[in-house]
């Protein structure tokens, strides 16, 4: 295999660990519990940002880029940071929107905070450095590692394999919980629900941390691989490429979504760039979100249970109660 | 002083717009209880569709109306063909919200590939200046804020005067009540989506007209006072949507003077997230809170 080839693949295989990390995360939220998140990709941004931030080393005044809070703490710990920070403002938007708020004004409340935060990162220049975004982020242990770029490549897909495994089992361990149960039930029918002593605001709560977490950990590595990160990487469409995603491979079933993340943001996406360009310049772009969009029309209307439905509990239903199975939303 | 009195001048300004908008969109909401998130998108749609009528020539002030139109009818068209299909298929309030952003995505792209990505403008003057006090006004400003003005007094007057508004309101309340009251509740929904996609279309073309030029994603970008609007109203209440209107688009301008002019929408969301926090159902809200869309 020639060395472009290599270098492709591994970098494809990064992407699609880092966007399984993201999609799963979100289907926790969205998927398990039923919380529609509009903002998810914010999360991402904010661990991005964050672990951006405490790898480039304290700003100065010659510096070509200006940011808030730099520094240069060592491996791992800014990929930490980036998920305590992301959770910390999930439990922030949580506190304020989940708590009160409609079903329907959440999800609105969750879009125009996605703008928002495009705005702020945009105009308020001495945070993360404006609309031109931040470069050079050292990429982690490059330094101890001396390897050759091709070799950090693999070493790094290995890295990410090892994390997304984590992280699927940590989702799977939710999911398979009595825990689990509770927030299908919650998401099923929250009236019920709470009629049944579950707190379902603290429930869904909790799950946002959570989701928030999982998404600042999946930014932080995507930003130590690409060593860039600009308010045009995390527009609020980003986050319907992941739910996406979870529509066509199967809301709430963990292996469903991976092979979702495989065919839509990786598969669609990531290894059509590629292509020709026809027409014009930006053609093909745009041709890819109408396909998105379409795809996701598609599955709703003629498999919205995705390709791989959530397993129906393992319960031998009672003769006259209801099957326990149910399309997904 | 004088730069804080033409800071409310803008704001009025903006507020026709976010008005025409605002209201189309909880119309849109308050009928059929689909949050239309492709509405800033189709705004665009006619937009473009007043360009191409402009290009060939014709006047700005009648290509705004084959705009109202085109919006009208396609709105109607997605409503019925798209939108109602999955509802009857019984995708519920999470998953209508999904559709309609798989349709913005696919309308703003259409365009996109359509028109490709450059900024467009009309054929057209801002005409002579006006000043009223501080406020400085150009004619086809002053003609928004008149369209703006006739066509909160027409939605007021349909609502409130005729049979139509009366089946509209009770189609909004209760559309099971109204159907076995005799109400063709399918047809008022038609009507309503015509009503709100031609207040959709007017909207999208004054909205260019004030800020001069415009791309694929002007109208999504607009979307967000929108809905802050509509939301800071209550949703689903006409009404609200233009006291909303006011309040952002006045609020927001003012800030842009004080502050700085890339926080307007800040500020906006800022108010939103306040409004929430105290009233979470929003300015006015009877007939959202009677409605119980909370899945």
């Amino acid at each position: 295999m020639s060395d472009s080839m290599q270098f492709y693949i591994s970098t494809l295989l990064i992407y699609l660990f880092i966007d399984i990390m993201g999609v799963l995360g979100l289907n926790l939220q969205f998927g398990v519990a039923g919380i529609i998140n509009f903002a998810y990709i914010v999360f991402v941004a904010v661990g991005a940002y964050t672990c951006a931030v405490l790898s480039l080393g304290p700003d100065y005044a010659g510096n070509f880029q200006h940011y808030a809070f730099g520094a240069s703490w060592p491996f791992p710990l800014p990929i930490l940071a980036a998920g305590v920070v992301s959770g910390l403002l999930s439990l922030i938007v949580g506190v304020i929107s989940l708590r009160r708020l409609r079903s329907d004004y959440q999800a609105m409340v969750m879009l125009v905070l996605s703008l928002i935060a495009t705005l702020v990162a945009t105009n308020a220049t001495g945070l993360v450095n404006g609309p031109a975004g931040l470069a050079t982020v050292p990429q982690p242990l490059a330094d101890v590692l001396n390897l050759a770029p091709l070799e950090y490549q693999w070493v790094y897909a290995g890295w990410c394999a090892f994390l997304t495994a984590v992280i699927f089992l940590f989702v799977r361990g939710i999911t398979n919980s009595p825990l689990g149960r509770t927030l299908r039930a919650m998401r099923d029918n929250d009236r019920a629900a709470s009629a049944l002593g579950k707190s379902v605001t603290n429930l869904r709560l909790m799950i946002f941390v959570v989701g928030g977490v999982i998404a600042g950990i999946s930014g932080a590595v995507f930003v130590e691989f690409i060593q860039a990160w600009s308010p045009g990487s995390w527009l609020y469409p980003e986050t319907f490429v992941f739910l996406a995603a979870i529509i066509v491979g199967g809301a709430a079933n963990n292996w469903g979504v991976m092979v979702g993340t495989l065919l839509v943001p990786v598969g669609f996406l990531e290894a059509t760039r590629f292509l020709p360009q026809v027409f014009y310049d930006g053609f093909i772009e745009a041709m890819q979100w109408v396909c998105v969009g379409l795809l996701i029309l598609l599955f709703l209307w003629f498999r919205p249970q995705g390709l791989f439905p959530e397993r129906p509990s393992r319960f031998q239903p009672r003769p006259q109660a209801q099957p326990a199975a149910r399309p997904p939303e | 002083m004088s730069q804080l009195s033409a800071a409310v001048g803008f704001g009025l300004i903006t507020a026709s717009i976010l008005s025409i908008a605002a209201v189309g969109f909880t119309l849109q909401f308050s009928v059929t209880n689909i949050l239309n998130l492709a509405y800033g998108d189709i705004m665009t749609a006619c937009a473009f569709a007043a360009y191409l009528v402009n290009r060939l020539g014709v006047n700005i002030w009648i290509s705004l109306v084959v705009a109202a139109l085109f919006g009208a009818v396609f709105s109607m068209l997605l409503n019925r063909f798209v939108y109602f299909q999955f509802v009857r298929r019984g995708t519920r309030l999470f998953g209508m919200i999904i559709v309609t952003i798989a349709m913005s995505l696919v309308i703003q792209n259409v365009l996109l590939a359509i028109f490709r990505p450059t900024f467009f403008s009309y054929h057209t003057s801002p005409g002579a200046s006006y000043h009223f006090g501080g406020m400085i006004f150009t004619a086809s400003q002053l003609g928004i804020m008149g369209i703006a003005v006739v066509a909160m007094l027409g939605v007021h007057l349909i609502s409130t005067r005729t049979k139509l508004g009366k089946a509209m309101r009770a189609t909004a309340t209760n559309p099971g009540l109204a159907r076995s009251c005799g109400i063709a509740t399918d047809q008022v929904i038609d009507v309503a989506w015509l009503l709100s996609g031609a207040l959709c279309g007017v909207a999208g073309v004054v909205l260019v007209l004030n800020t001069a030029t415009f791309s694929e994603v002007t109208g999504a970008t607009f979307l967000v006072p929108v809905i802050a609007a509509a939301i800071l109203g209550g949703i689903g209440q006409p009404y609200g949507a233009m006291l909303g209107a006011l309040t952002i688009g006045v609020a927001g301008e003012v800030a842009a003077t004080v502050i700085s002019p890339s926080y307007k929408d800040v500020v906006a969301f800022g108010i939103l997230i306040l409004v929430l926090l105290v009233r979470p159902q929003g300015i006015l809200s009877e007939v959202a809170s009677a409605k119980e869309v909370a899945a």
